[in-house]
């Protein structure tokens, strides 16, 4: 679906946030790479999703009124196979009838699993002052603890994307350490840029979370997308 | 580009109504005309109060479009009630800038008649500075429009301040410190003219080298603007930014993890670097780098030579200089050789070059000419500590005369440590062009403030 399509059908649906899927189906409409993930209906058909993706892969509840799916036991990860798959599938959709009884069920997001690697942070909002800014950090204790975060104000460049890698008190982390190879910071700046764009390109969007990214030597993937909109 | 004629009023009125002008000494209406005739402003200048005949021996008028003349500024410091009343007097007189002194506008919550002001203004085709403001100095003309202190000294600093008391306040201090002014701006509300047309026009006034903003905040949805804008100002003249207020913002978007995250500062400083503004954080900071701005040259490349006559300042300024990306030059064979030659045997021709204790004002002289003369230096810093042999009087004078010499072809900044003699050396320096500091880190952060700006200046911009 189109970038305006998804924000258009959540704001006629009155939702403020976009579902897990649309979150990351907007973010990859505009360059960023994402952990594969499809929209499954049923248990079977989340099957049939993971055997086409590939193994290992994480299964999560998909609802407008659910918004902290772990805690209704919403998600399970680390599934390697289609039996585990089926199993986990209908033990969800028990967790959630039990715990959110009321909640509407959209489906079950079948996710391929992104193995280890860097975790970070990409963000935007619109600031009251400045417009759409963007905001680039290292995953974990780096951004919940340290705050070691960096900003600009839209539109941006590559250059400046790289450099809000660079500013970051953390940054060293981002070359390499203890024999590691430096991450992708081409993929990286991309999906900054995107984020840039996308807040540029949609009014209705108030914020975005990309939490975790998952940055590797030659890739960098988007594992969770969080897009909030403002209502009119 | 196209100069607003509002603001070229602005900076450059041919004439100048002031509405409100008292008879009363101690009243602002009276202090600003007062300010106005006394700095010596060489346009036509008409009191405006419907109760005098006469103020400070100018005729005065009722109202301004009683006036038998065109009048460019108006200056307002008439009680708010009457501010909007005035306003439309001077827009069908064809006023084109309003400078509206009065207070009790937005910033107390009435933001209706600061609405209206600006509508009136607009209607008319009249630019407005402020309300709420201490007024605006021009000192090219020897206009000060002000009610704050009268005997600014002139030269090639900006100050636009979006703080009243601090702005006159700081007005005062340039006069003590011997900081040559050519613009003091007072902001106030910013309900129309704003901080980014000040400083543009000032971009390209040839009288002004450095602009100096203290700002508080940009009003919602200007902030774009504000980069833009000032990307291209920052090409043409250093702008420094001292930013008030960096505590976090609420919780206005904290729905967002981002939103938790991005304290107000933040982007206000993403916004500096993304405009080229350099950033001051204390007032010091700021004019100890205009004062580098206003009188040194763009360097001609970053390696940098520190001459002293003591180990203690010149290790401290070594410090500084790490600290601010300051890159020091390892002098090569040939060169160490040459500063051997202007030092007792005991010196040290590495950088620092240390002229010992022992130095006079014949071994500054020399190192300095070396320093001038060498291709390999393009920045020079001269530390000083109290001698009982060498007065720093007579050594402001040798550095003066030689930095004279030489034309100013390099950037120099002086860092003195001792007395009352030694105040007086360094207000030799400052007056001569020489930026003097006390003590060797403020001398090396001044110099370091020019050397960012250089790369700014020296990297492509596509």
């Amino acid at each position: 679906m189109d970038p305006r399509e998804i924000v258009g059908k959540a704001l006629e649906e009155g939702r403020r946030k976009l579902l897990e899927h649309e979150a990351l189906e907007i973010v990859k409409a505009y360059g960023a790479p994402i952990a594969e993930a499809k929209l499954a209906k049923d248990p079977e058909e989340a099957v049939k999703i993971a055997d086409e993706i590939g193994y290992p892969v994480v299964l999560k509840i998909v609802s407008p009124d659910i918004s902290h799916k772990s805690d209704v036991g919403g998600v399970i990860v680390g599934l390697k196979n289609h039996s585990q798959v089926l199993e986990a599938a209908k033990k969800i959709f028990e967790n959630v009838r039990r715990n959110a009884p009321k909640a509407r069920i959209t489906g079950l997001l079948v996710q391929k699993m992104a193995p280890p690697g860097l975790e970070v942070i990409v963000g935007g909002l619109r600031d009251n002052v400045f417009g759409p800014v963007v905001m680039f950090g290292l995953g974990g204790i780096f951004v919940e603890v340290l705050k070691d975060v960096s900003f600009r104000i839209a539109p941006i460049t590559e250059e400046d994307a790289y450099e809000m890698m660079k500013e970051i008190k953390s940054a060293k982390l981002l070359e390499g350490y203890r024999g590691q190879p430096p991450v992708d910071k081409k993929s990286l700046a991309k999906i900054i840029i995107a984020v840039a764009k996308l807040l540029e390109e949609n009014e209705e969007v108030e914020s975005i979370d990309l939490n975790p990214i998952i940055a590797y030597p030659d890739s960098a993937v988007v594992v969770d997308a969080r897009v909030i909109l403002r209502l009119k | 580009m196209v100069v607003d004629e509002g603001v070229r009023a602005l900076f450059n009125p041919r004439s100048i109504a002031v509405i409100g002008a008292s008879r009363h000494p101690g009243k602002i209406g009276y202090m600003i005309l007062k300010n106005i005739l006394d700095y010596g402003y060489k346009g036509r200048v008409y009191p405006v109060n419907p109760k005098a005949d006469e103020i400070l021996g100018l005729k005065a008028y009722k109202r301004v479009s009683e006036i038998p003349d065109e009048v460019d500024m108006a200056v307002i410091v008439v009680p708010e009630k009457y501010v909007l009343e005035v306003a439309e007097d001077a827009g069908r007189k064809g006023v084109k800038v309003l400078v509206v002194i009065t207070s009790g506008f937005a910033e107390v919550g009435n933001v209706e008649a600061e609405e209206k002001l600006v509508e009136i203004a607009r209607k008319y085709g009249m630019r407005v500075l402020g309300p709420n403001i201490f007024g605006i100095a021009y000192t090219p003309i020897n206009l000060n429009a002000t009610f704050g202190p009268r005997d600014l000294l002139k030269g090639p600093i900006a100050f636009i301040s979006q703080s009243g008391a601090l702005g006159i306040a700081l007005m005062g201090w340039t006069i003590m410190e011997e900081i040559g002014v050519s613009a003091i701006v007072s902001m106030g509300n910013m309900s129309d003219i704003d901080v980014v047309d000040a400083a543009e026009y000032l971009a390209d006034d040839p009288n002004t080298k450095v602009i100096t903003i203290y700002l508080e905040g940009l009003k919602p949805g200007t902030g774009r603007r504000f980069v833009e804008k000032m990307r291209s100002i920052t090409r043409r003249k250093p702008v420094i930014v001292i930013k008030a207020g960096r505590s976090r913002r609420g919780a206005m978007a904290a729905a967002s993890h981002t939103g938790s995250l991005a304290g107000s500062d933040q982007l206000y400083s993403a916004a500096f670097k993304q405009s080229g503004v350099l950033r001051a954080y204390t007032t010091d900071d700021m004019f100890d780098w205009a004062r580098v701005f206003a009188t040194q040259p763009l360097p001609g490349g970053e390696e940098t030579i520190i001459i002293t006559n003591g180990g203690g300042v010149g290790v401290l300024a070594t410090d500084t200089a790490e600290e601010h990306s300051v890159k020091l030059l390892d002098p090569s064979p040939g060169l160490k050789e040459k500063f051997r030659e202007t030092m007792p045997w005991f010196g040290s021709p590495k950088n620092p070059v240390d002229l010992t204790g022992q130095a006079v004002e014949e071994n500054y002289a020399k190192a300095l000419e070396v320093a001038f003369e060498s291709d390999e230096i393009h920045n020079i810093v001269i530390l000083y500590c109290r001698t009982a042999i060498l007065d720093p009087r007579s050594l402001a004078d040798t550095i003066v005369e030689v930095v004279k010499k030489y034309g100013n072809s390099k950037p120099v900044v002086v860092g003195m440590v001792g007395g009352i003699d030694t105040y007086e050396a360094m207000r030799k320096l400052n007056q001569n062009g020489i930026p003097a500091y006390f003590g060797a880190e403020r001398a090396v952060a001044a110099l370091a403030a020019l050397i960012k700006y250089y790369r700014y200046i020296s990297k492509k911009h596509g």
